[in-house]
């Protein structure tokens, strides 16, 4: 079996397009890298390596797999323009772009598995090149085209876009945490019946309406998405602002109260 | 090219697969053994482990009472296999019928053996026998896909007899019958009158983490103040060693207060899901196996709960379907 897959990575790097692949040898050798390099590509063409400062962090098995958490930290890598986030053996790939725009380069958030799959962040810095990071998950299956939980509740129209969220500061960090949960189905579109119907956007706003983070949604990202970001805040700043849509054009505009600068809490008790 | 390579790999494995076939077949067997910790009194102790293909699901405590009418089974384990084994092991060891099997909850481990047995003579209360009928063929799928061929045959079978908190007698043998929750939403405890033996059912674990997929953790603390109220001289935990010194519930519940409130205090601090699983467990329970694990696991599972009743609620969106 090794060797087959091994064959069929070989025959797909000949392939135009895979050629991107070529400078290092994928870690985790899916024999759908040459399609997820593809992705990355025609976002912005440019040299992609694979590498460890890029950490991926998932359980390595889904205990839920409508809901696997996944954290991407780039902070090592240096200034990030982009990350995106594709799942190798997801019937939709592509799961997320985020731009930490005055933001550290860190998200967490949650994703939808439909089998065992490689989850890639491919983090962009300025000179052009995708350093990729991945890991991968085990799971039972069936994540993307099951329907939402939502669908069991009659109610689940009057809930919909309601947000909850909250700031935490840290004395030893200008970074503030920002974590956000709204309530959403997230629907893919494979479910039978239902058609997709996702959140598709969501900014970050300072109070002087500067946009600190940018986030570019799909539908592999789990029902009710909720995300930890770390856009900058000045010690000052009152609020952040959430601004979001889905793909009905429902929209979402709240301001997250600020702690005050003096209070800050330890991540690790 | 492709047609050599078929035919290559044919031949292979034409070759191969008989005896590999043959080999698993010689391993795939369960060897129960029964301790018996009262006269007429046995238990058959799981490993302290996860579903494996090594150890075919061989992971949760059951036990047999020899009552003058029949033997009584509590709980069936995790495959047709392992019901059959166990059925085997009790038929041989009392040398009666079987005229009564428990099932305390709807967990894969614990009910999963029923085809072994008489469905007349299989029992557990309403709400386990509904939680069978509805999530047990999807629990044992789950279980095909971590133990394989151990599952062959494997079905959910449904318990033929329903019963509430009260008194049931076999022969010389009264048991009672009390229904709690919190390890999932219907946990049956029984108490051998006779013997003053406890079985717990998966309320009480000892030197394995418990487990969280179905859980309240407010109820399970209830349950276990009831459980400690009983009097009895030895408890037989869902999994662990049986205890005598009340360890099993003392641990239980020292392992869910600092589940609880780690979780709470990871939410309140600003950690998303994966940073809540690697936070440090604490040295006293070193000796907890799978404590890492299951810590992982729960996060998974009552996380996004905390969550919803933790974060503050900051508004809604206009929404255009209104």
């Amino acid at each position: 079996m090794k060797a087959i897959i091994a064959t069929l990575v070989a025959t797909a790097l000949l392939l135009p397009g895979a050629a991107l692949a070529e400078s290092k040898e994928d870690p985790l050798e899916s024999v759908m890298w040459s399609s997820m390099a593809g992705i990355l590509e025609s976002v912005n063409e440019g040299k992609i390596v694979f590498d460890d400062a890029v950490s991926v962090v998932t359980p390595s098995v889904a205990e839920n797999q409508m809901e696997v958490p996944v954290t991407v930290d780039a902070t090592k890598v240096g200034p990030v323009e982009k990350i995106v986030v594709v799942t190798d053996f997801n019937p939709i790939h592509h799961v997320l772009t985020y731009e930490p725009i005055d933001a550290a380069p860190y998200i967490s958030f949650r994703v939808k598995v439909e089998q065992a799959t490689p989850v890639r962040a491919a983090v962009l810095t300025e000179d052009g090149t995708w350093h990729v990071g991945s890991a991968l998950v085990d799971a039972a299956g069936g994540g993307c085209t099951a329907p939402a939980l939502s669908h069991g509740q009659e109610d689940w129209v009057s809930h919909l876009t309601k947000v909850r969220a909250k700031i935490w500061r840290y004395a030893e960090d200008q970074d503030v945490r920002l974590r956000v949960k709204i309530r959403h189905p997230m629907d893919t579109g494979l479910a039978d019946g239902i058609p997709a119907f996702f959140m598709s956007r969501l900014e970050v706003k300072s109070p002087d309406q500067k946009v600190l983070a940018r986030l570019d949604i799909r539908q592999p990202v789990s029902e009710h998405p909720t995300f930890t970001l770390k856009p900058h805040l000045t010690r000052n700043a009152e609020y952040l602002q959430l601004q979001g849509r889905d793909t009905d054009g429902n929209l979402v505009d709240v301001k997250v109260p600020a702690p005050n600068a003096t209070s800050s809490t330890a991540l690790f008790h | 090219m492709l047609t050599r390579r078929d035919t290559l790999l044919g031949g292979l494995c034409a070759l191969a697969f008989p005896r590999i076939e043959a080999a698993l077949a010689a391993q795939l067997s369960y060897a129960l053994t029964a301790r018996e910790v009262a006269p007429g009194t046995y238990v058959v102790i799981g490993k302290r482990e996860y579903f494996t293909m090594a150890n075919g699901g061989d992971i949760v405590n059951v036990a047999f009472i020899d009552t003058k009418d029949g033997a009584v089974v509590i709980d069936t384990g995790s495959s047709k296999r392992y019901g059959i084994a166990l059925r085997q092991l009790v038929e041989r060891t009392t040398g009666k019928n079987i005229v009564r099997v428990y099932n305390t909850h709807h967990h894969p481990d614990h009910f999963l053996g029923n085809q072994a047995f008489d469905p007349s003579t299989i029992a557990s209360t309403e709400q386990v026998s509904k939680n069978i009928n509805s999530e047990g063929e999807m629990l044992a799928e789950n279980l095909y896909r971590l133990l394989g061929d151990w599952m062959r045959g494997t079905h959910a079978v449904t318990p033929g007899v329903v019963v509430a908190d009260g008194e049931e007698k076999f022969g010389d043998h009264r048991f009672e019958l009390v229904e709690l929750k919190g390890h999932t939403n219907s946990d049956l405890v029984i108490l051998d009158k006779n013997t003053g033996i406890l079985f717990a059912g998966d309320l009480a674990f000892l030197d394995r983490a418990a487990t969280t997929p179905h859980a309240s953790l407010s109820d399970w603390q209830e349950s276990l103040d009831t459980l400690s109220k009983v009097p009895h001289k030895l408890l037989i935990p869902g999994h662990g060693e049986p205890d005598s010194e009340g360890r099993a519930v003392t641990q239980t519940r020292d392992y869910l207060t600092w589940l609880s409130k780690t979780l709470e205090q990871a939410l309140n601090n600003g950690l998303d899901m994966t940073e809540a699983m690697s936070v440090p467990i604490p040295e006293r329970f070193a000796s907890i196996a799978l404590a890492r694990e299951e810590l992982e696991r729960s996060v998974a599972h009552l996380y996004p709960g905390l969550e919803d009743r933790l974060l503050p609620y900051i508004g809604q969106g206009e929404s255009q379907a209104l």
